[in-house]
Protein backbone atom coordinates (compact mmCIF):
# COMPACT_ATOMS: atom_id res chain seq x y z
CA UNK A 1 0.00 0.00 0.00
CA UNK A 2 1.66 3.21 -1.18
CA UNK A 3 0.47 6.77 -1.20
CA UNK A 4 1.40 8.87 -4.19
CA UNK A 5 0.97 12.61 -3.84
CA UNK A 6 0.96 13.16 -7.57
CA UNK A 7 -1.85 10.67 -8.00
CA UNK A 8 -3.64 12.25 -5.05
CA UNK A 9 -3.47 15.74 -6.54
CA UNK A 10 -4.28 14.59 -10.07
CA UNK A 11 -7.27 12.66 -8.78
CA UNK A 12 -8.56 15.79 -7.07
CA UNK A 13 -8.08 17.74 -10.28
CA UNK A 14 -9.63 14.99 -12.37
CA UNK A 15 -12.69 14.81 -10.15
CA UNK A 16 -13.20 18.56 -10.14
CA UNK A 17 -12.91 18.59 -13.93
CA UNK A 18 -15.41 15.74 -14.11
CA UNK A 19 -17.83 17.60 -11.85
CA UNK A 20 -17.59 20.64 -14.07
CA UNK A 21 -18.01 18.64 -17.27
CA UNK A 22 -20.97 16.68 -15.99
CA UNK A 23 -22.58 19.78 -14.52
CA UNK A 24 -22.11 21.60 -17.82
CA UNK A 25 -23.02 18.85 -20.26
CA UNK A 26 -25.24 16.44 -18.33
CA UNK A 27 -26.88 17.76 -15.20
CA UNK A 28 -27.80 21.22 -16.42
CA UNK A 29 -29.43 20.16 -19.72
CA UNK A 30 -31.12 17.07 -18.29
CA UNK A 31 -32.41 18.98 -15.27
CA UNK A 32 -33.61 21.72 -17.60
CA UNK A 33 -35.51 19.13 -19.60
CA UNK A 34 -36.94 17.66 -16.40
CA UNK A 35 -37.90 21.10 -15.11
CA UNK A 36 -39.51 22.00 -18.41
CA UNK A 37 -41.46 18.75 -18.36
CA UNK A 38 -42.51 19.27 -14.75
CA UNK A 39 -43.51 22.83 -15.55
CA UNK A 40 -45.42 21.64 -18.58
CA UNK A 41 -47.15 19.02 -16.46
CA UNK A 42 -47.96 21.64 -13.84
CA UNK A 43 -49.23 23.98 -16.53
CA UNK A 44 -51.32 21.24 -18.07
CA UNK A 45 -52.58 20.21 -14.66
CA UNK A 46 -53.47 23.83 -13.93
CA UNK A 47 -55.06 24.10 -17.35
CA UNK A 48 -56.95 20.87 -16.77
CA UNK A 49 -58.05 22.12 -13.38
CA UNK A 50 -59.13 25.38 -14.94
CA UNK A 51 -60.97 23.49 -17.66
CA UNK A 52 -62.57 21.32 -15.02
CA UNK A 53 -63.59 24.42 -13.09
CA UNK A 54 -64.94 26.02 -16.25
CA UNK A 55 -66.73 22.79 -17.07
CA UNK A 56 -68.22 22.81 -13.59
CA UNK A 57 -69.29 26.41 -14.01
CA UNK A 58 -70.73 25.62 -17.43
CA UNK A 59 -72.49 22.61 -15.99
CA UNK A 60 -73.91 24.72 -13.20
CA UNK A 61 -74.93 27.37 -15.71
CA UNK A 62 -76.52 24.81 -17.98
CA UNK A 63 -78.36 23.24 -15.08
CA UNK A 64 -79.57 26.67 -14.02
CA UNK A 65 -80.63 27.44 -17.57
CA UNK A 66 -82.32 24.08 -17.85
CA UNK A 67 -84.17 24.75 -14.63
CA UNK A 68 -85.11 28.19 -15.94
CA UNK A 69 -86.23 26.69 -19.22
CA UNK A 70 -88.20 24.07 -17.35
CA UNK A 71 -89.84 26.82 -15.32
CA UNK A 72 -90.56 28.88 -18.43
CA UNK A 73 -91.88 25.79 -20.22
CA UNK A 74 -94.13 25.01 -17.28
CA UNK A 75 -95.37 28.62 -17.27
CA UNK A 76 -95.95 28.56 -21.02
CA UNK A 77 -97.67 25.22 -20.75
CA UNK A 78 -99.97 26.57 -18.05
CA UNK A 79 -100.62 29.69 -20.15
CA UNK A 80 -101.31 27.51 -23.16
CA UNK A 81 -103.59 25.33 -21.09
CA UNK A 82 -105.45 28.46 -19.99
CA UNK A 83 -105.71 29.72 -23.54
CA UNK A 84 -106.85 26.32 -24.72
CA UNK A 85 -109.42 26.22 -21.94
CA UNK A 86 -110.64 29.68 -22.91
CA UNK A 87 -110.70 28.75 -26.58
CA UNK A 88 -112.51 25.54 -25.76
CA UNK A 89 -115.03 27.42 -23.62
CA UNK A 90 -115.47 30.02 -26.35
CA UNK A 91 -115.83 27.27 -28.93
CA UNK A 92 -118.32 25.48 -26.77
CA UNK A 93 -120.23 28.70 -26.22
CA UNK A 94 -120.15 29.43 -29.93
CA UNK A 95 -121.22 25.89 -30.67
CA UNK A 96 -124.03 26.15 -28.17
CA UNK A 97 -125.07 29.45 -29.71
CA UNK A 98 -124.85 27.94 -33.17
CA UNK A 99 -126.85 24.95 -32.02
CA UNK A 100 -129.40 27.25 -30.42
CA UNK A 101 -129.59 29.29 -33.62
CA UNK A 102 -129.89 26.19 -35.70
CA UNK A 103 -132.51 24.88 -33.32
CA UNK A 104 -134.39 28.19 -33.48
CA UNK A 105 -134.12 28.16 -37.24
CA UNK A 106 -135.28 24.59 -37.38
CA UNK A 107 -138.07 25.39 -34.97
CA UNK A 108 -139.06 28.44 -37.08
CA UNK A 109 -138.80 26.39 -40.23
CA UNK A 110 -140.88 23.68 -38.62
CA UNK A 111 -143.37 26.26 -37.42
CA UNK A 112 -143.46 27.84 -40.85
CA UNK A 113 -143.89 24.45 -42.44
CA UNK A 114 -146.58 23.60 -39.93
CA UNK A 115 -148.26 26.94 -40.53
CA UNK A 116 -148.00 26.53 -44.27
CA UNK A 117 -149.25 22.99 -43.99
CA UNK A 118 -152.06 24.18 -41.73
CA UNK A 119 -152.87 26.93 -44.17
CA UNK A 120 -152.73 24.48 -47.02
CA UNK A 121 -154.98 22.18 -45.06
CA UNK A 122 -157.27 25.11 -44.34
CA UNK A 123 -157.26 26.06 -47.98
CA UNK A 124 -157.80 22.48 -48.98
CA UNK A 125 -160.57 22.23 -46.40
CA UNK A 126 -162.06 25.50 -47.63
CA UNK A 127 -161.80 24.29 -51.21
CA UNK A 128 -163.38 21.02 -50.29
CA UNK A 129 -166.00 22.88 -48.23
CA UNK A 130 -166.59 25.23 -51.12
CA UNK A 131 -166.90 22.30 -53.44
CA UNK A 132 -169.25 20.56 -51.03
CA UNK A 133 -171.23 23.77 -50.42
CA UNK A 134 -171.34 24.51 -54.11
CA UNK A 135 -172.53 20.98 -54.82
CA UNK A 136 -175.14 21.18 -52.10
CA UNK A 137 -176.22 24.73 -53.08
CA UNK A 138 -176.21 23.65 -56.70
CA UNK A 139 -178.68 20.96 -55.78
CA UNK A 140 -180.73 23.49 -53.76
CA UNK A 141 -180.62 26.16 -56.48
CA UNK A 142 -183.92 26.72 -58.24
CA UNK A 143 -185.81 29.46 -60.08
CA UNK A 144 -187.85 30.08 -56.92
CA UNK A 145 -184.60 30.70 -54.98
CA UNK A 146 -183.44 33.05 -57.72
CA UNK A 147 -186.77 34.91 -57.52
CA UNK A 148 -186.53 35.05 -53.77
CA UNK A 149 -182.94 36.39 -53.96
CA UNK A 150 -184.16 38.98 -56.50
CA UNK A 151 -186.73 40.16 -53.98
CA UNK A 152 -184.09 40.31 -51.24
CA UNK A 153 -181.82 42.22 -53.72
CA UNK A 154 -184.58 44.73 -54.26
CA UNK A 155 -185.11 45.14 -50.53
CA UNK A 156 -181.40 45.61 -49.87
CA UNK A 157 -181.13 48.21 -52.63
CA UNK A 158 -183.89 50.13 -50.96
CA UNK A 159 -182.03 49.97 -47.65
CA UNK A 160 -178.61 50.78 -49.18
CA UNK A 161 -176.53 53.24 -47.08
CA UNK A 162 -176.30 56.75 -48.44
CA UNK A 163 -172.58 56.49 -49.15
CA UNK A 164 -173.07 53.35 -51.24
CA UNK A 165 -176.05 54.90 -52.88
CA UNK A 166 -173.95 57.94 -53.85
CA UNK A 167 -171.31 55.75 -55.38
CA UNK A 168 -173.98 53.90 -57.29
CA UNK A 169 -175.48 57.14 -58.53
CA UNK A 170 -172.13 58.39 -59.75
CA UNK A 171 -171.57 55.11 -61.62
CA UNK A 172 -175.00 55.38 -63.16
CA UNK A 173 -174.39 59.00 -64.13
CA UNK A 174 -171.10 58.02 -65.70
CA UNK A 175 -172.79 55.66 -68.08
CA UNK A 176 -172.47 56.82 -71.66
CA UNK A 177 -175.50 57.57 -73.63
CA UNK A 178 -177.02 54.43 -74.99
CA UNK A 179 -175.26 52.22 -72.43
CA UNK A 180 -177.36 50.05 -70.16
CA UNK A 181 -177.13 48.29 -66.89
CA UNK A 182 -176.75 44.54 -67.10
CA UNK A 183 -178.38 42.03 -64.83
CA UNK A 184 -177.12 38.47 -65.02
CA UNK A 185 -179.45 35.90 -63.48
CA UNK A 186 -179.05 32.22 -62.75
CA UNK A 187 -182.66 31.45 -63.77
CA UNK A 188 -185.01 33.35 -65.87
CA UNK A 189 -187.11 35.70 -63.70
CA UNK A 190 -190.71 36.44 -64.25
CA UNK A 191 -191.84 39.89 -65.23
CA UNK A 192 -192.92 40.79 -61.70
CA UNK A 193 -189.54 39.99 -60.25
CA UNK A 194 -187.77 41.76 -63.13
CA UNK A 195 -190.02 44.80 -62.55
CA UNK A 196 -189.24 44.94 -58.83
CA UNK A 197 -185.56 44.67 -59.46
CA UNK A 198 -185.57 47.39 -62.12
CA UNK A 199 -187.67 49.60 -59.85
CA UNK A 200 -185.34 49.17 -56.92
CA UNK A 201 -182.33 49.84 -59.15
CA UNK A 202 -183.94 52.96 -60.61
CA UNK A 203 -184.73 54.21 -57.11
CA UNK A 204 -181.20 53.55 -55.90
CA UNK A 205 -179.60 55.27 -58.90
CA UNK A 206 -182.13 58.01 -58.79
CA UNK A 207 -182.68 57.72 -62.55
CA UNK A 208 -184.21 55.42 -65.08
CA UNK A 209 -181.67 53.11 -66.64
CA UNK A 210 -182.07 50.78 -69.62
CA UNK A 211 -181.62 47.27 -68.19
CA UNK A 212 -180.59 44.17 -70.08
CA UNK A 213 -181.34 40.74 -68.50
CA UNK A 214 -179.10 37.82 -69.33
CA UNK A 215 -179.22 34.28 -68.01
CA UNK A 216 -175.95 32.92 -66.55
CA UNK A 217 -176.33 29.42 -65.01
CA UNK A 218 -172.86 29.58 -63.34
CA UNK A 219 -174.35 31.92 -60.75
CA UNK A 220 -176.24 28.88 -59.28
CA UNK A 221 -179.00 31.05 -57.86
CA UNK A 222 -179.63 34.80 -57.63
CA UNK A 223 -178.36 37.62 -59.84
CA UNK A 224 -175.50 40.02 -60.50
CA UNK A 225 -176.11 43.63 -61.48
CA UNK A 226 -173.50 45.69 -63.30
CA UNK A 227 -173.99 49.49 -63.37
CA UNK A 228 -171.01 51.09 -64.98
CA UNK A 229 -168.13 50.49 -62.73
CA UNK A 230 -170.32 49.23 -59.87
CA UNK A 231 -170.93 45.54 -59.42
CA UNK A 232 -173.82 44.42 -57.23
CA UNK A 233 -173.61 40.72 -56.36
CA UNK A 234 -176.52 38.73 -54.97
CA UNK A 235 -175.94 35.14 -56.04
CA UNK A 236 -174.62 31.93 -54.49
CA UNK A 237 -171.64 31.59 -56.78
CA UNK A 238 -170.16 34.98 -55.86
CA UNK A 239 -170.85 34.38 -52.18
CA UNK A 240 -169.06 31.03 -52.31
CA UNK A 241 -166.14 32.64 -54.11
CA UNK A 242 -166.00 35.33 -51.45
CA UNK A 243 -165.90 32.77 -48.69
CA UNK A 244 -163.30 30.79 -50.53
CA UNK A 245 -161.09 33.86 -50.96
CA UNK A 246 -161.41 34.89 -47.34
CA UNK A 247 -161.68 31.44 -45.80
CA UNK B 1 3.13 -6.87 -9.38
CA UNK B 2 2.00 -4.33 -6.82
CA UNK B 3 -1.81 -4.38 -6.65
CA UNK B 4 -2.09 -2.29 -3.52
CA UNK B 5 -1.24 0.96 -5.25
CA UNK B 6 -0.90 2.56 -8.62
CA UNK B 7 1.93 1.62 -10.87
CA UNK B 8 3.84 4.34 -12.63
CA UNK B 9 3.18 4.04 -16.34
CA UNK B 10 5.15 7.03 -17.51
CA UNK B 11 6.44 10.30 -16.25
CA UNK B 12 5.73 13.86 -17.28
CA UNK B 13 8.89 15.56 -16.19
CA UNK B 14 9.25 14.87 -12.51
CA UNK B 15 5.61 13.82 -12.17
CA UNK B 16 4.91 10.09 -12.22
CA UNK B 17 1.67 9.15 -14.00
CA UNK B 18 0.22 5.99 -12.51
CA UNK B 19 -2.28 3.58 -14.02
CA UNK B 20 -4.79 4.93 -11.48
CA UNK B 21 -4.55 8.38 -13.07
CA UNK B 22 -4.64 6.95 -16.56
CA UNK B 23 -7.78 4.92 -15.77
CA UNK B 24 -9.33 7.97 -14.17
CA UNK B 25 -8.61 10.00 -17.27
CA UNK B 26 -10.21 7.31 -19.34
CA UNK B 27 -13.29 7.32 -17.10
CA UNK B 28 -13.49 11.09 -17.20
CA UNK B 29 -13.17 11.04 -20.97
CA UNK B 30 -15.78 8.32 -21.31
CA UNK B 31 -18.27 10.10 -19.05
CA UNK B 32 -17.61 13.45 -20.72
CA UNK B 33 -18.19 11.96 -24.15
CA UNK B 34 -21.34 10.23 -23.00
CA UNK B 35 -22.62 13.43 -21.40
CA UNK B 36 -21.78 15.45 -24.50
CA UNK B 37 -23.46 13.01 -26.87
CA UNK B 38 -26.51 12.70 -24.65
CA UNK B 39 -26.88 16.44 -24.19
CA UNK B 40 -26.90 16.85 -28.00
CA UNK B 41 -29.83 14.45 -28.31
CA UNK B 42 -32.17 15.65 -25.59
CA UNK B 43 -35.79 15.69 -26.73
CA UNK B 44 -39.05 16.69 -25.09
CA UNK B 45 -40.24 13.13 -25.69
CA UNK B 46 -37.36 11.06 -24.30
CA UNK B 47 -35.90 8.00 -25.94
CA UNK B 48 -34.61 4.91 -24.16
CA UNK B 49 -31.19 6.30 -23.13
CA UNK B 50 -32.57 9.70 -22.23
CA UNK B 51 -35.27 8.07 -20.11
CA UNK B 52 -32.63 6.04 -18.27
CA UNK B 53 -30.45 9.07 -17.60
CA UNK B 54 -33.43 11.20 -16.59
CA UNK B 55 -34.62 8.44 -14.26
CA UNK B 56 -31.19 8.09 -12.66
CA UNK B 57 -30.79 11.83 -12.22
CA UNK B 58 -34.34 12.20 -10.87
CA UNK B 59 -33.64 9.38 -8.38
CA UNK B 60 -30.41 11.07 -7.30
CA UNK B 61 -32.21 14.38 -6.92
CA UNK B 62 -34.95 12.73 -4.86
CA UNK B 63 -32.33 11.08 -2.62
CA UNK B 64 -30.58 14.40 -2.10
CA UNK B 65 -33.89 16.16 -1.51
CA UNK B 66 -34.78 13.70 1.23
CA UNK B 67 -31.74 14.81 3.21
CA UNK B 68 -31.09 18.41 2.28
CA UNK B 69 -33.24 21.53 2.39
CA UNK B 70 -34.96 22.22 -0.91
CA UNK B 71 -32.92 25.36 -1.48
CA UNK B 72 -29.64 23.42 -1.35
CA UNK B 73 -30.58 20.44 -3.48
CA UNK B 74 -29.61 21.82 -6.87
CA UNK B 75 -26.39 23.28 -5.40
CA UNK B 76 -25.17 20.01 -3.90
CA UNK B 77 -26.61 17.60 -6.48
CA UNK B 78 -23.77 17.90 -9.05
CA UNK B 79 -21.10 17.05 -6.49
CA UNK B 80 -22.93 14.12 -4.90
CA UNK B 81 -24.21 12.73 -8.19
CA UNK B 82 -20.71 12.90 -9.66
CA UNK B 83 -19.39 11.08 -6.62
CA UNK B 84 -21.93 8.30 -7.15
CA UNK B 85 -21.33 8.08 -10.87
CA UNK B 86 -17.54 8.29 -10.76
CA UNK B 87 -17.08 5.83 -7.91
CA UNK B 88 -19.53 3.38 -9.52
CA UNK B 89 -17.69 3.49 -12.87
CA UNK B 90 -14.31 3.45 -11.18
CA UNK B 91 -15.30 0.43 -9.10
CA UNK B 92 -16.65 -1.40 -12.15
CA UNK B 93 -13.51 -0.57 -14.14
CA UNK B 94 -11.77 -3.32 -12.22
CA UNK B 95 -13.91 -5.85 -14.08
CA UNK B 96 -12.32 -4.87 -17.41
CA UNK B 97 -9.38 -7.17 -18.14
CA UNK B 98 -6.05 -5.34 -17.91
CA UNK B 99 -7.49 -2.49 -15.86
CA UNK B 100 -7.54 -1.84 -12.14
CA UNK B 101 -10.22 0.05 -10.29
CA UNK B 102 -8.85 3.52 -9.40
CA UNK B 103 -10.64 3.14 -6.06
CA UNK B 104 -8.32 0.31 -5.04
CA UNK B 105 -5.64 3.04 -4.80
CA UNK B 106 -5.55 4.84 -1.44
CA UNK B 107 -4.28 7.97 -3.19
CA UNK B 108 -7.48 8.15 -5.21
CA UNK B 109 -9.87 7.39 -2.36
CA UNK B 110 -8.03 9.87 -0.14
CA UNK B 111 -8.45 12.50 -2.83
CA UNK B 112 -12.19 11.81 -2.94
CA UNK B 113 -12.42 11.86 0.87
CA UNK B 114 -10.54 15.15 0.97
CA UNK B 115 -12.92 16.59 -1.57
CA UNK B 116 -15.87 15.50 0.60
CA UNK B 117 -14.18 17.06 3.62
CA UNK B 118 -13.59 20.32 1.77
CA UNK B 119 -17.04 20.40 0.18
CA UNK B 120 -18.69 19.88 3.56
CA UNK B 121 -17.11 23.01 4.93
CA UNK B 122 -17.56 24.86 1.66
CA UNK B 123 -21.30 24.29 1.52
CA UNK B 124 -21.67 24.90 5.27
CA UNK B 125 -19.82 28.20 5.20
CA UNK B 126 -21.66 29.31 2.04
CA UNK B 127 -24.99 28.53 3.61
CA UNK B 128 -24.43 29.92 7.11
CA UNK B 129 -21.37 32.14 7.06
CA UNK B 130 -18.10 31.72 8.94
CA UNK B 131 -19.31 32.58 12.38
CA UNK B 132 -22.44 30.52 12.47
CA UNK B 133 -20.77 27.58 10.82
CA UNK B 134 -17.77 27.49 13.13
CA UNK B 135 -19.96 27.97 16.16
CA UNK B 136 -21.37 24.46 15.78
CA UNK B 137 -17.95 23.09 16.79
CA UNK B 138 -18.44 24.50 20.27
CA UNK B 139 -22.03 23.43 20.58
CA UNK B 140 -23.52 22.41 22.90
CA UNK B 141 -20.31 22.92 24.93
CA UNK B 142 -16.80 24.15 24.05
CA UNK B 143 -15.46 21.03 25.71
CA UNK B 144 -16.67 19.09 22.69
CA UNK B 145 -14.47 21.08 20.28
CA UNK B 146 -11.61 18.54 20.25
CA UNK B 147 -14.03 15.73 19.68
CA UNK B 148 -15.64 17.58 16.78
CA UNK B 149 -12.25 18.24 15.21
CA UNK B 150 -11.12 14.67 15.67
CA UNK B 151 -14.45 13.49 14.27
CA UNK B 152 -13.94 15.59 11.15
CA UNK B 153 -10.60 13.97 10.42
CA UNK B 154 -11.49 10.45 11.42
CA UNK B 155 -14.64 10.31 9.34
CA UNK B 156 -12.71 11.61 6.35
CA UNK B 157 -10.05 9.03 6.95
CA UNK B 158 -12.75 6.39 7.36
CA UNK B 159 -14.28 7.38 4.03
CA UNK B 160 -10.99 6.96 2.25
CA UNK B 161 -9.96 3.74 3.95
CA UNK B 162 -13.40 2.11 3.71
CA UNK B 163 -13.62 2.49 -0.03
CA UNK B 164 -9.97 1.65 -0.55
CA UNK B 165 -10.12 -1.40 1.72
CA UNK B 166 -13.24 -2.84 0.19
CA UNK B 167 -12.18 -2.46 -3.41
CA UNK B 168 -8.59 -3.46 -2.80
CA UNK B 169 -9.60 -6.57 -0.89
CA UNK B 170 -12.14 -7.47 -3.55
CA UNK B 171 -9.56 -7.22 -6.33
CA UNK B 172 -7.03 -9.09 -4.22
CA UNK B 173 -9.50 -11.89 -3.52
CA UNK B 174 -10.47 -12.12 -7.17
CA UNK B 175 -6.79 -12.28 -8.16
CA UNK B 176 -6.03 -14.98 -5.62
CA UNK B 177 -9.03 -17.08 -6.65
CA UNK B 178 -8.11 -16.67 -10.28
CA UNK B 179 -4.54 -17.77 -9.55
CA UNK B 180 -5.59 -20.75 -7.49
CA UNK B 181 -8.77 -22.05 -9.13
CA UNK B 182 -8.42 -21.01 -12.72
CA UNK B 183 -10.85 -20.24 -15.48
CA UNK B 184 -14.57 -19.48 -14.71
CA UNK B 185 -14.22 -20.09 -10.99
CA UNK B 186 -13.90 -16.34 -10.11
CA UNK B 187 -17.19 -15.56 -11.96
CA UNK B 188 -19.30 -15.55 -8.76
CA UNK B 189 -16.68 -13.34 -7.19
CA UNK B 190 -16.90 -10.98 -10.15
CA UNK B 191 -20.68 -10.82 -9.66
CA UNK B 192 -20.02 -9.97 -6.03
CA UNK B 193 -17.67 -7.31 -7.36
CA UNK B 194 -20.56 -5.70 -9.25
CA UNK B 195 -22.74 -5.67 -6.16
CA UNK B 196 -19.92 -4.38 -4.02
CA UNK B 197 -19.17 -1.65 -6.55
CA UNK B 198 -22.74 -0.41 -6.43
CA UNK B 199 -22.97 -0.63 -2.65
CA UNK B 200 -19.67 1.14 -2.02
CA UNK B 201 -20.53 3.93 -4.42
CA UNK B 202 -23.89 4.37 -2.74
CA UNK B 203 -22.38 4.34 0.76
CA UNK B 204 -19.65 6.83 -0.14
CA UNK B 205 -22.10 9.21 -1.75
CA UNK B 206 -24.69 8.89 1.01
CA UNK B 207 -22.09 9.53 3.71
CA UNK B 208 -20.87 12.58 1.82
CA UNK B 209 -24.47 13.73 1.52
CA UNK B 210 -25.09 13.25 5.24
CA UNK B 211 -21.91 15.14 6.14
CA UNK B 212 -22.95 18.02 3.89
CA UNK B 213 -26.45 17.99 5.37
CA UNK B 214 -24.91 18.16 8.85
CA UNK B 215 -22.87 21.15 7.79
CA UNK B 216 -25.94 22.88 6.35
CA UNK B 217 -27.93 22.54 9.57
CA UNK B 218 -27.91 25.75 11.60
CA UNK B 219 -26.90 25.21 15.26
CA UNK B 220 -29.39 27.89 16.36
CA UNK B 221 -32.40 26.42 14.62
CA UNK B 222 -31.65 22.86 13.68
CA UNK B 223 -35.11 22.28 12.29
CA UNK B 224 -35.46 25.63 10.58
CA UNK B 225 -35.10 24.03 7.18
CA UNK B 226 -36.99 20.83 6.86
CA UNK B 227 -35.69 18.32 4.33
CA UNK B 228 -38.00 18.26 1.39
Amino acid sequence: MTFDWTTFLLEILNFLVLVWILKRFLYAPVLAVLDARRQRLLDEAAKAEQLQRQAGELKTGYESRLAQWEKEREGLRQSLDGELEQARAAGMEKLKQSLADAEAKARARTDALATAREQALVREAATEAYGAAAAMLGRLASPALTARIADVFAEDLAALPEADRAVLRRAAAALEAGASAEIAMAHDLDEGSRGRVVAALTAACDRTLPVVFREVPELLAGLRATVGECLLQANLSDELAFFRRHG
Amino acid sequence: MNTLGGQVVFRVGPLPITDTVLTTWGIVLLLALAAFVLSRRLRATPGRWQSAVEGALAAAEAAVAEVLPASAVRRVLPFVATLWLFILVANLAGLVPGLHAPTRDLSATSALALLVFASTHWYGIRAQGWRVYLRHYVEPSPILLPFHVVSEFTRTLALAVRLFGNMMSLEMAALLVLLIAGFLVPVPLLMLHVVEAVVQAYIFGMLALIYIAGALESPESPSSEEPS
